[in-house]
């Protein structure tokens, strides 16, 4: 049987105190709950400044040199125990995660199923899906236009000429050789963009109410988007008047996303891998009124149609450009 | 049983007077308790039981008095206008709460509360979310749906489970309606007994049940049993004199539901219901306060102490994340997360489970638990309360020993009585049975169904002995003359002598022998060979038997020829100079059963009183016989008596035994009382009254022991009532008896408290070992909260997937652990210290909360980083990445390969994590499960198949996991996806480094006992 009950005489009563030397320690161990039961069983009979002694006992009991029913020794010994403890399941924790990072390869994630089919994500993007501005007011399009202009800054020709290469188009660009090597990466020139580069209209187009929106697919390591055929992009009204986009332009080519630029070989050894892009310049579209639109990625083995993600495949953004 | 007939035959030592005074005294004890109980107004409406006339009064004036005629009865007019205005003649059962009442203390008790606080925090952070307009609002409405169901359920299934054990009892107390036959309209008439009115005339006969309180005004042989009142269990004669002032003593007035055992009456009902005698005692029961159970006490300790941690943690960490600048609404939701993991929702729901399956276990046992913590209470009783008649023995008269030929022999008292005495003996024997059995026999005597039946035993079949000794004449038993005689023609159809034969009180038989017989040949009766005959009579008496002297003596032909006319009256017969033959005596045996279960109780380290109304010598020598006073202790007389001394000059000290006459307690202040409760192992209260019982019950619960008590008569319902526990006997109780009582013996056997004993004790081990499994994955579930705040790591474990593991896998793996055997003899060890021997104690929460479960945090945290690093989001990434990780409108959030993902892609990976998080702990429970199977022993010791109900929780855990995973992974709302099969084996290791852990532990504890180790880790 336990040493609890062995000390715990039945007639034993509170408060009393001296203990044999070995039980000593014990005792103190139970202090706790049995200051509590008293408190419970006795509420009616005590007043709030015997509960308030008891607690004060309870945290430093001068008598017995004990702070919360344990002496400094108790403490430490306690303390020391569980600096083991834990460290040696820290220990435990590391090891298993080191051997854990062991397996994995540092340039492809072991699954990629979680994180394909790509995702869409376009551009500008300050806090949500809607651009709204007036065509007459510079202050409210031009944190969009700011935010183009800095994204597409690593787009800009000579940077692009500088650190990439210039790859044949309509096939994809498959680089064979050490999966620690580094991979080259495809030029995507912002002059592509043509009427949305911003080079020749810095405002892309939203100082004349046309704006540009440029939509890039999630970058997925190893993805060939397509199976061979380019991936396109179209955009309709999601809900409401297909009258109130009346067209779009796309750049570059009729929206599509090259071959070239795939596969992705991952942040690593693909160092200077630039997202293609497709800008959707929308040319008309109805004034002084929220139009929402939907722009979907079109190809072999690409969802765009699922309701839980909406991001999955497609976009939906709404545009209301004033006057 | 020799009580209050103690004058019938022999060891009449006090006399009868004592008594009545003890039981006088015993009332205005019993007031004086009353007011003690601040019941002043119920003492005073007791007091006018005392007040009750209707026993002086003559029948004309009770007839004037009650407004009926003896011979037409009331008219029914008005007899229904008396029902009417007094109500139907039953008792008022004690005063139930009200269903809904009981429905909504579940719905509020215990951790209820907690989750009622969550579920309101997710309305509301659901309201202003849906006010500013957020995108997925519902979840937190769907949470708080969740919590409310949580919360309801588990109170239904609580609330059910309560009802379902009440039922039990209800019917139990259910009795057949009882039927009275009463003179109305100048008619007999069967009525239902409930709707009897003051001034009916009943007419009763052997065998009913008084169905009111009557004053009798006619009786032939009538004799009713008040045991169930008064605790005597020797039937009583009634008569319609009045012989008592006090009306509880006078032979005129039946008791309400006491029996009629032999003869018929015809009385007046002067109180009906709840105004009778019983009616009074039933409604000081109710007025006992119903004492909480130990249990019930333990379990509020642990609620308070895992709410106490809930709400500190909670409240802390609410601190911390609105001081990091989260947003209150987020916080918020943290908080309800905290709780959600730290409260075992399921546990409560568990351990009502448990307990019931005990108390399935014990019924079977037949020990029929009313309230289901009673079902532990048993396991903490430190004292036993027993009382001697039916319980402790087998009541009924058995034949002990006999003394004839100058030797006493022993019979057998067993309750399968075979035989017993010695060959050469045959011819004495034979003539003493044949005296015996041949003699009258009264069905429903005690002593003399015990003579019968032993010579059953001896000779076989009695009605042709009987039949071949045909009586002739016959003196039935009277108290003036104390012999039974009567006389038979032999059986040997050559002898024309009459036989008459003779017993009674033996020094009343020896007066009338001037022979004895010994070894067949009859002897003059010399001083010699009475000094022998008074040894052996003086060592029956002492041992608490009684003792009868048998004679016979051949009535020559020549005087008592073929047609001698004997008249009983005139006794033309010789009564004197007769033959002795032997003496017999009876006692009521223990049951063979008893003297082990005494013996275990004692080293289970439980005190058993016996607490009796029988005479002190009988007593103990009963408890001598059971071991309730062991074999080498003393009395403080014993002890004056061996060393021949005066009583006073014993020091007291000495004796571990101790027999307390009733009168002697009445005297005794509660100082002396408690110093006799504390100094003597060994104590027997004789000649107590029912009502005494409760002031011992008091007296030890001074001591600060857990008392139980065992009782079958009205009187004793207060102190059942009182008692912790109480005990009333399935046969011999009455049913109010069973109201007051907390269990019923069904077959009234005190061995059944021994089980009860044990499997008290056992659930309350193995309660100790469902919480400690059930508390531990509450810091695997509460640790990712907390880490997800500090960190800010996308959100390990949903909360509705915590409500899956403590309502789904948990549950039946718990339960299971209700089945496991005891580790060591349970019975070997001392009751727990109701002070002191927590059922959550600091130890168990310390290392199921910092050891086990932070084990077990780790394990699941592998697999979570696991998961997410294979799929491409490596640990270090994952730190700080909270608010974009959770941000709707970042669709390519770039993980440390440089993927991007969408908002609902990483929501997947996210419940992923849940589901793998999940699985970890599932698997690491099943660790968990099997080293709570003990707490000292190695599990190789205790079997890791003996228990296989928790292999039936393993795999049910697993089973559930599975399900869950693969068959409900595609349902969004509950947040599980299909897992990849490897993830399953993750925490696999930690797993093992538990029972690892948990067996060096163990291992500790037996190689160190009293160690620092074994104080910190032994729980």
């Amino acid at each position: 049987m336990d040493g609890n009950a062995s000390a715990g005489d039945m007639e034993g009563q509170h408060g009393t105190p001296h203990q044999k030397a070995e039980n000593k320690h014990e005792e103190k161990v139970q202090d706790p709950d049995r200051g509590e039961d008293e408190t419970k069983a006795e509420m009616g009979s005590k007043t709030w400044a015997d509960l308030a002694g008891e607690m004060k006992t309870f945290l430093w009991n001068p008598e017995e040199r004990t702070c919360l029913g344990r002496t400094a020794k108790s403490w430490g010994l306690i303390l020391l125990f569980y600096l083991i403890f834990y460290t040696c399941l820290a220990g435990m924790f590391a090891f298993c995660m080191y051997v854990m990072l062991l397996t994995l390869s540092p340039y492809t994630p072991t699954y990629r199923d979680r994180v394909s089919p790509p995702g869409v994500m376009i551009r500008p993007y300050l806090n949500g899906f809607t651009i709204a501005f007036n065509v007459s007011q510079p202050s409210t399009w031009q944190p969009y236009v700011d935010s183009m202009h800095h994204f597409l800054a690593a787009y800009d020709d000579k940077v692009q000429e500088e650190k990439n290469i210039e790859c044949i188009s309509g096939q994809y660009f498959i680089q064979g050789g050490n999966e620690s090597e580094e991979k080259k990466a495809c030029q995507f020139k912002r002059s592509l963009l043509q009427n949305c580069s911003g080079i020749e209209d810095p405002t892309f187009g939203y100082s004349k109410g046309k704006p540009c929106i440029l939509l890039k697919m999630n970058r997925i390591i190893g993805y060939r988007p397509g199976a061979g055929v380019p991936v396109s992009v179209s955009c309709k009204v999601q809900k409401g008047n297909e009258s109130n986009l009346r067209s779009v332009d796309f750049y570059p080519g009729n929206g599509t996303f090259d071959l070239m630029y795939y596969p992705y070989y991952g942040k690593i050894t693909h160092v200077n891998y630039t997202s293609p892009l497709v800008a959707m310049h929308f040319t008309d579209v109805k004034k002084n009124h929220l139009v929402p639109i939907q722009c979907s990625l079109n190809g072999k083995g690409i969802v765009n149609d699922v309701n839980s993600d909406r991001f999955l495949g497609r976009i939906i953004f709404t545009l209301s450009i004033g006057k | 049983l020799l009580q209050k007939k103690s004058n019938v035959y022999s060891v009449e030592i006090y006399g009868t007077k004592d008594l009545e005074k003890t039981e006088i005294g015993d009332e205005e004890e019993k007031y004086k308790d009353l007011k003690g109980n601040n019941k002043k107004k119920k003492a005073e409406d007791l007091k006018k039981e005392l007040d009750l006339e209707d026993h002086k009064l003559s029948t004309s004036e009770l007839e004037e008095k009650y407004g009926t005629s003896i011979n037409k009865g009331l008219s029914s007019a008005r007899a229904a206008e008396i029902l009417a205005r007094d109500g139907p003649n039953s008792l008022t059962p004690p005063k139930a709460t009200p269903e809904i009442i009981k429905f909504l203390k579940q719905m509020v008790g215990g951790f209820s509360i907690l989750l009622w606080i969550g579920a309101v925090f997710s309305w509301i952070s659901f309201g202003i979310q849906l006010a500013q307009g957020s995108e997925s609002p519902f979840d937190n409405l769907y949470l708080g749906v969740v919590l409310a169901v949580v919360v309801i359920l588990t109170g239904i299934f609580a609330y059910y489970q309560e009802a379902k054990s009440t039922n039990i009892m209800a019917s139990f107390s259910k009795m057949i309606p009882q039927q009275a036959l009463v003179i109305r309209d100048a008619e007999k008439k069967e009525l239902s007994a409930d709707q009897l009115v003051v001034g009916d005339i009943v007419e009763i006969k052997g065998g009913d049940r008084i169905p009111a309180d009557i004053r009798l005004i006619f009786a032939q042989g009538c004799k009713v049993d008040n045991s169930s009142l008064t605790g005597e269990s020797e039937p009583q004669s009634r008569s319609c004199d009045f012989t008592h002032e006090n009306p509880l003593e006078t032979r005129n007035i039946a008791f309400y539901s006491t029996t009629c055992v032999e003869g018929t009456a015809t009385g007046i009902v002067i109180n009906t219901g709840d105004r009778t005698v019983i009616g009074r005692i039933a409604s000081l029961a109710s007025g006992v306060g119903n004492e909480k159970t130990p249990i019930a006490i333990e379990i509020e300790h642990f609620v308070y102490l895992v709410a106490g941690v809930a709400i500190s943690i909670g409240v802390l960490f609410f601190i911390i994340s609105v001081s990091m600048q989260n947003k209150i609404l987020d916080s918020i939701i943290f908080l309800i997360g905290i709780i959600v993991a730290n409260v075992p929702e399921g546990l409560l729901a568990t351990v009502t489970v448990s307990l019931s399956l005990t108390a399935k276990r014990m019924a079977k046992k037949n020990c029929l638990v009313k309230n289901l913590e009673a079902v532990e209470t048993l396991g903490s009783t430190s004292i036993i309360c027993s009382d001697k008649t039916g319980t402790l023995t087998q009541n009924r008269m058995t034949v002990a020993h006999l003394w004839f030929d100058n030797q006493i022999y022993s019979a057998d008292t067993s309750e399968d009585q075979t035989t017993l005495l010695m060959e050469g003996q045959k011819y004495t024997c034979y003539k003493l049975f044949v005296l015996l059995c041949i003699q009258r026999v009264v069905v429903g005597d005690a002593s003399e169904t015990a003579l019968l039946k032993f010579a059953e035993v001896i000779l076989g079949d009695i009605m042709d002995i009987r039949a071949r000794n045909k009586k002739v004449a016959e003196i039935p038993f009277n108290s003036t003359n104390k012999f039974q005689l009567s006389i038979h023609e032999t059986d040997d159809p050559k002898d024309k002598r009459f036989l008459l034969v003779m017993k009674g009180a033996p020094e009343r038989i020896l007066e009338r022998c001037s022979t004895i017989m010994i070894n067949g040949k009859e002897e003059p009766l010399d001083s010699e060979k009475a000094e022998a005959f008074q040894t052996a009579y003086m060592e029956l008496g002492g041992m608490g038997e009684r003792v009868l002297g048998f004679c016979h003596l051949y009535l020559p032909e020549n005087e008592f020829p073929d047609t001698y006319p004997f008249d009983t009256d005139s006794m033309n017969f010789p009564t004197s100079n007769l033959c002795f033959v032997g003496l017999l005596s009876m006692i009521d045996p223990p049951r063979s059963t008893v003297p082990d279960a005494v013996s275990k109780c004692r080293s289970a380290g439980i005190k058993v009183i016996m607490v009796t109304g029988d005479h002190p010598i009988t007593a103990k020598a009963i408890a001598k016989s059971v071991g309730i006073i062991s074999a080498t202790s003393e009395t403080v007389e014993d002890i004056a008596k061996r060393l021949n001394i005066p009583v006073e000059q014993v020091n007291r000290r000495e004796a571990t035994a101790a027999v307390v006459n009733g009168m002697e307690l009445k005297d005794m202040s509660l100082q002396q009382l408690d110093e006799i409760l504390c100094n003597h192992s060994e104590i027997v209260f004789a000649r107590t009254s029912p009502q005494q019982k409760l002031i011992i019950v008091e007296g030890c619960q001074r001591q600060g022991a857990v008392v139980a008590v065992t009782g079958d008569g009205v009187n004793d319902s207060p102190a059942l009532k009182k008692a912790d526990i109480g005990i009333a006997m399935g046969i011999a109780g009455s049913d109010a008896a069973k109201n007051a009582a907390d269990m019923v013996l069904l077959d009234d056997n005190f061995a059944s408290i021994v089980t009860g004993v044990e499997e008290g004790r056992l659930i309350f081990d193995n309660l100790k070992k469902t919480i400690a499994y059930t508390l531990t994955k509450n810091i695997a579930e509460l640790c990712p909260f907390l880490i997800y705040i500090i960190a800010s790591i996308p959100m390990p474990i949903g909360t509705i997937t915590i409500l899956f593991i403590d309502l789904g896998t948990d549950i039946i793996p718990s339960v299971a652990l209700a089945y496991e055997k005891a580790e060591s003899d349970i019975m070997n060890r001392r009751p727990r210290n109701k002070r002191k021997d927590r059922l959550v104690n600091q130890q168990l929460a310390v290392y199921s909360y910092l050891q086990i479960g932070i084990m077990q945090a780790v394990g699941a945290f592998v697999t979570y980083f696991t998961v997410y690093a294979e799929q491409g989001f490596l640990p270090s990434t994952l730190l700080g990445v909270r608010v974009d990780w959770e941000n709707n409108a970042i669709n390519d959030f770039e993980d440390s390969y440089g993927q991007q993902w969408t908002k609902y892609q990483r929501m997947y990976l996210q419940w992923t994590g849940y589901t793998a998080f999940f699985v970890s702990i599932t698997i690491q429970q099943v660790a968990d499960l099997i080293i709570r199977k003990t707490r000292r022993n190695s599990i190789f010791q205790q079997g890791l198949f003996r228990n296989k109900v928790i292999w039936v929780g393993i795999f049910s855990q697993i089973g559930i996991a599975l399900i869950l995973t693969y068959g409900l992974g595609h349902v969004t709302a509950l947040n599980f996806t299909p897992l990849r099969f490897q993830y399953w084996f993750v925490a696999v290791p930690f797993a093992i480094l538990i029972w690892v852990y948990d067996e060096v532990r163990k291992l500790f504890i037996r190689r160190y006992p009293g160690s620092w180790w074994d104080k910190n880790m032994y729980y």
